[in-house]
């Protein structure tokens, strides 16, 4: 079954991250060129929030202002939940569907060392079925021809 | 192999739209309220658009873009679509290869519903998960 870290290996271990006092300007920014849906925010070298479109959106229409000047420790979210690289990609699929959320860090022993999306995990998951089904086929129709 | 009006059959289809001179600020009232992701955007009956988070993250570094700013001016145009009969597998590939997290879906030209990624993805995943299953019990009656 694959884990978090197979999942590392495809995608790479490329981390986009802004500092807790960044402005919500640079973070879309990075965000825009990226073409990123969440970034983790820093301070002192420690994960201390995740900010993404949607956190953007539901903000900006709470205060009913473009909050473009904001620190982005204002606007992100606190509660970061993360994962191991041990972990498998059905824990972590079932993580990110109760906890409602896109992305999660990947920690190993207090080091980040990348952060998976929804997207990656769904296509991890697909391709393990797929490859469950050609095994499951294979070994029907060899037992059938050699029988 | 199921179609997407089996996807609409299974979930409550309620289709949430703003029109191109709703505010960028109604539009993200709607989407918080209703807790989802993008919004289709209607003219006199007829899609004219998508708005979606995504959308106001990236454009709101624009300087002329504020709340007050209408949906039209930051709509993605020209919405890709599928129809009832369509199979979930082509969503998904349409959607896989466009980047899109929701497809609105029009019978006869008119709008019955909106899938998203998350139906399509658990439909996909169920049937091969049913797949996995069947050949396991053919296994067990036929060959052990």
């Amino acid at each position: 079954m694959a884990t978090v870290n197979n999942l590392l290996l495809h995608k790479g271990k490329d981390v986009w991250s802004v500092q807790a006092d960044s402005t919500v300007r640079e973070t879309l920014q990075l965000m825009g060129e990226k073409n990123i849906g969440a970034v983790l925010v820093m301070e002192n070298q420690k994960i201390v929030g995740i900010f993404s479109e949607r956190d953007y959106a539901r903000h900006a229409s709470r205060k009913g202002s473009m909050l473009l000047e904001e620190p982005i420790h204002s606007l992100m979210t606190h509660s970061v939940y993360y994962v191991s690289p041990v972990q498998t990609v059905e824990e972590v699929m079932a993580l990110m569907t109760s906890k409602k959320i896109r992305h999660l860090p990947v920690m190993d022993n207090e080091r980040l060392v990348g952060l998976i999306s929804i997207g990656d995990v769904v296509k991890q998951i697909m391709s393990d079925k797929e490859t469950t089904i050609l095994g499951l086929e294979n070994y029907i129709l060899g037992r059938d021809y050699s029988g | 192999m199921a179609t997407v009006k089996d996807l609409l059959k299974a979930k409550f289809t309620q289709v949430w739209y703003v029109t191109p001179t709703s505010t960028v600020s109604d539009a993200l009232k709607l989407l918080a309220e209703q807790q989802i992701g993008a919004v289709l955007v209607v003219e006199a009956g007829k899609i004219v658009g998508i708005f979606s988070e995504r959308d106001f993250a990236r454009k709101a570094l624009l300087p002329e873009v504020n709340l007050g700013t209408p949906v039209g001016d930051l709509m993605v145009r020209g919405v890709y679509y599928v129809t009832p009969d369509q199979s979930v597998e082509s969503c998904m590939a349409m959607m896989t290869a466009k980047r899109f997290r929701h497809l609105p879906v029009l019978e006869d030209g008119k709008l019955v519903g909106v899938i998203s990624i998350g139906d399509v993805i658990r439909q996909i995943m169920s049937e091969k998960d049913s797949t996995i299953q069947s050949l396991e019990d053919y296994i067990w009656v036929h060959m052990i």
